[in-house]
């Protein structure tokens, strides 16, 4: 929750917070969430339904804040492309057919729609937005991004998405190990720690150096 | 006109990826991925079947 904060304090003070809009969307979003899931644990305990229900629904629209911000990502890579109208378009479509494919599988089991759809619509948009991180990564190489923020941003989304793909992996490998439970909620402070600290060492005007820069002998 | 049809085959594209990922991901395993937060994971509330 600190770390949240801070992103967002970062970004008042260097003045990025409409430039990261969204990204600070998805921060804010997260600490409410977070008060609102301590709130009713304290109330009801973790086994309760209504903890259960607090939970998957405010991560259900975490998951869509994170899509938006990969998103709004995307558009400043592809902007100087003239792409950022397309690639909103390829959004919705994703948002939209994510929606579509997860009623489609929820929909047999109608007494209990509401709740596994959205759990079913997070899972599924966390996996679109695991290959769309990937994606971007793949393209900010392609094209030889050089805005420091934009690059470590990026980078740091994807490190997120691997290290829960991994800790899922533990989870599944070795679920004896009490250790494993925690690394989720130990990288749920990965994201807002990294954006700060690109926030508050990189400028909005910072350049990286293309290797092949670097090589040139003098 | 293209370039939204390429825009409409990239989107299928990801789609299709990304649902076979997690296919293959949670094929042997019906646990789920929660990938926001620091709260503990509850268990998935289920209403009481009539």
């Amino acid at each position: 929750m600190c770390a949240g904060v801070c992103f967002v304090a970062c970004s008042l003070r260097r003045t990025s917070f409409l430039k990261y809009f969204f990204l600070n969307l998805y921060v804010i979003l997260s600490l409410f969430a977070d008060l609102i899931r301590q709130g009713v644990l304290r109330f009801y305990g973790v086994d309760s339904p209504q903890y259960g229900y607090a939970y998957y629904y405010t991560d259900c629209l975490l998951t869509i804040a994170l899509f938006v911000a990969v998103i709004s990502l995307a558009s400043r890579v592809f902007a100087e492309l003239q792409l950022a109208k397309y690639v909103r378009f390829v959004a919705v479509l994703l948002l939209l057919g994510t929606a579509g494919f997860s009623y489609a599988v929820v929909a047999q089991s109608t007494e209990r729609l509401t709740t596994v759809f959205a759990v079913e619509l997070s899972q599924n948009l966390y996996f679109v937005g695991l290959v769309l991180t990937y994606l971007l990564w793949g393209a900010v190489l392609k094209l030889q991004e050089t805005r420091t923020r934009l690059v470590q941003m990026v980078l740091s989304l994807g490190l997120y998405f691997s290290a829960y793909a991994g800790s899922y992996a533990l989870l599944n490998l070795a679920p004896r190990y009490e250790v494993v439970q925690y690394l989720a909620p130990i990288l749920g402070c990965f994201l807002p720690v990294s954006w700060a600290m690109t926030i508050m060492r990189y400028s909005e005007d910072s350049r990286l150096t293309p290797a092949r820069l670097v090589a040139v002998p003098r | 006109m293209s370039r939204k049809l390429g825009a409409f085959a990239l989107a299928l594209g990801i789609l299709v990826g990304a649902m076979e990922l997690k296919t293959l991901v949670t094929a042997h395993n019906s646990t789920v991925i929660m990938a926001n937060g620091v709260s503990p994971v509850p268990k998935l509330p289920l209403p009481p079947s009539n």
